[in-house]
């Protein structure tokens, strides 16, 4: 059984690696590329990156639905349970 | 074409220029030695003294730089995203979009690389790749890479 709240702090921590930033200072509900200056190749990093922590498979067209933190803890939520 | 390419185990040469778009001084592979379509490629460089990078790096003595060992794996990456691709082959460039490599032991004139390429992650227009390059039974240098597939015409 995964923990909810290591969930998201492992999310939180993995986003913050891969755009380069602390993990403090991401704001959860930030846009990931207009605020965050995420592109749409570490977008495709972050979902590679879900699938190896948690050993699950996340389909491609889920990749325009991670938009914010929020929404790839969300979307990890889904796939893990 | 590319069926045929798609299901060869080896690519010389000419069949790899066939595929990436690279050439001298740029080209960095000589042949592929195993291709199998999603599962991994393994693709040769035979390094000569005379390769034009080792007249700036270094001219006192002679090491591969890193970039290069770069862009070995990733023209080995092309080979294999290319290839894995079951739609109809489009007018696509490939980009480099992430490398993260370690660079283990120096690489030397008459060193052969020998890249082996396997994916983490493919969609359509984009893969993430795992890369381990050996000399002999050394790894000289391993890691993951990006690469984007964009329609040429909007470059």
């Amino acid at each position: 059984m995964i923990n909810t709240n290591n969930l998201e702090q492992d999310v939180r921590l993995l986003i913050a690696d891969i755009i380069e930033m602390e993990p403090n200072q991401i704001d959860p509900n930030a846009h990931l590329v207009e605020d965050l200056g995420m592109d749409s190749m570490m977008a495709l990093e972050v979902l590679a990156a879900l699938e190896r922590k948690y050993k699950i498979k996340i389909p491609e067209d889920e990749l325009p639905r991670i938009t914010t933190v929020s929404r790839a803890i969300e979307l990890a939520k889904r796939y893990v349970q | 074409m590319f069926n045929k390419l798609a299901v060869s185990a080896q690519l010389d040469f000419e069949e790899i220029k066939q595929i990436i778009p690279q050439r001298f001084p740029f080209l960095m592979l000589d042949r592929v030695i195993a291709l199998e379509p999603g599962i991994c490629a393994v693709g040769l460089k035979n390094l000569t003294g005379n390769e034009f990078f080792y007249q700036g790096h270094f001219p006192k003595k002679a090491v591969t730089p890193g970039v290069m060992i770069g862009e070995a794996i990733a023209q080995t990456g092309i080979v294999f995203f290319h290839t894995s691709q079951n739609s109809t082959p489009r007018d696509v460039t490939y980009l480099l979009a992430g490398l993260k490599l370690r660079f283990l032991e120096p690489v030397w004139p008459g060193d052969q690389l020998r890249i082996k390429v396997t994916p983490i992650k493919m969609t359509a227009n984009a893969a993430i790749l795992r890369a381990e390059v050996t000399v002999e039974d050394r790894i000289v240098s391993r890691g993951e890479f990006t690469l984007a597939a964009k329609e040429t015409s909007a470059l």
